[in-house]
């Protein structure tokens, strides 16, 4: 039952979080020393814990636990004790990154589609942190984000229309058997 | 009394922090479940997780109508779309063996790492002039005003494309008669049973 990549995923997310715990507490900063820019130790730390996600991964441990517990431990380094503005950005990058990831690895043609509603929510994100942060006077960013909600609708609809024709065409939705325009 | 405001506003501040990231320690994985997942059909209903997560944050950002406006048209219309859309291009429920193709996995690891800390770094690197007043509480009422005076002309554009793009999934997903392989098949092999139905008669 308890086989060796749980083993694997246990340490890693321990290590991680002990990490991260040790960073949020200030007690990594002496580790870098050298550095005198506070940017520098986050990336310090996210370059650890992409070492540490690449090693557990080659020692046998799932692709989904190592990308999660890795990408939450890099994203609370990188945002803890920045502006809220730029916390939310963060996050906003981070949503984005796994879209365009889902994008372009999907197999399944309504998968990448989500994949793209994802990256859509990010930009959303991005605006309304503006629309917060930037200019709290008149809400401009809200309003932009209210339009792209609209297009993505537009786009939902028209996306899955067209996976559904072409399921009908080719009986399959699988993104590597459609090759009717490669030559 | 002031120590005491003060310290509401901090807890508020801190409640703020706290909030965002336990927001993001839900929404993340959720995202990843929707990539990951090998049965597609779950993977579209973790896609609801993530949306209210992000109207989750829109509520922290002091955007109402935004966060109610995702909530109604992503978490339940947009979700329920691609959930049908999945059980008719999907019809026996089979699970994926991979969900990803794996010859690409590496290189969008890769690049999707690249990408996050280069946007990060573009992020930091700017000096938002960051604006500490707070919202006004009758934002909705501004969102209002603005859509119709400022942006009227984006406003409609927002309308007819919306038409636009309705006609055209209807056209699209709409079945069309003797177009499709499948059709042609079935048209092929009634035709092959008439022939052979009238060969039969014809020997009788």
């Amino acid at each position: 039952m308890w086989s060796k990549s749980s083993s694997v995923v246990v340490a890693y997310v321990a290590v991680i979080s002990f990490l991260v715990c040790a960073y949020m507490c200030g007690y990594l900063t002496p580790l870098f020393a050298g550095m005198n820019i506070h940017s520098d130790y986050n990336l310090c730390c996210t370059a650890l814990i992409l070492v540490l996600g690449a090693l557990a991964y080659l020692m046998g441990a799932g692709l989904p636990a190592v990308m999660i517990t890795g990408s939450l431990g890099a994203f609370i380094a990188l945002s803890w004790g920045q502006e809220p503005l730029i916390r939310y950005l963060t996050l906003s990058a981070l949503l984005f990154t796994i879209g365009v990831y889902g994008m372009t690895t999907s197999r399944n043609a309504v998968r990448v589609l989500m994949s793209i509603e994802l990256m859509l929510n990010a930009v959303n994100i991005n605006l309304v942190a503006f629309s917060r942060y930037v200019d709290p006077g008149f809400v401009r960013g809200q309003i932009f984000a209210i339009f792209i909600l609209t297009v993505a609708a537009a786009e939902a609809a028209v996306g899955l229309a067209i996976v559904l024709a072409i399921y009908r065409n080719a009986q399959t939705v699988d993104m590597e058997k459609f090759n009717l325009l490669k030559w | 009394m002031g120590d005491l405001s003060e310290l509401a506003t901090l807890a508020s501040k801190h409640m703020e922090t706290w909030l965002f990231y336990l927001v993001a320690l839900i929404t993340v994985p959720f995202a990843f479940g929707v990539l990951l997942d090998r049965n597609i059909i779950r993977a579209g209903f973790l896609l609801i997780g993530v949306f209210g997560g992000i109207s989750a944050l829109f509520l922290l950002l002091q955007a109402q109508f935004l966060a109610m406006a995702q909530l109604m048209i992503y978490a339940v219309g947009i979700t329920l779309v691609v959930v049908i859309a999945l059980m008719l291009t999907n019809p026996r429920m089979e699970e994926d063996k991979s969900p990803s193709i794996p010859a690409q996995k590496a290189p969008a690891a890769l690049v999707g790492t690249l990408l996050f800390i280069a946007l990060y770094m573009a992020i930091l690197s700017e000096g938002w002039g960051n604006n500490s007043e707070a919202l006004s509480p009758d934002n909705i009422t501004i969102i209002g005003y603005s859509l119709l005076t400022h942006y009227a002309l984006p406003f409609e554009f927002a309308s007819i494309l919306l038409l636009i793009a309705l006609v055209g999934a209807v056209m699209l997903a709409k079945h069309d008669h003797f177009n499709s392989k499948a059709d042609i098949d079935e048209i092929e092999e009634e035709t092959k049973e008439i022939s052979e139905r009238n060969e039969h008669v014809v020997k009788v």
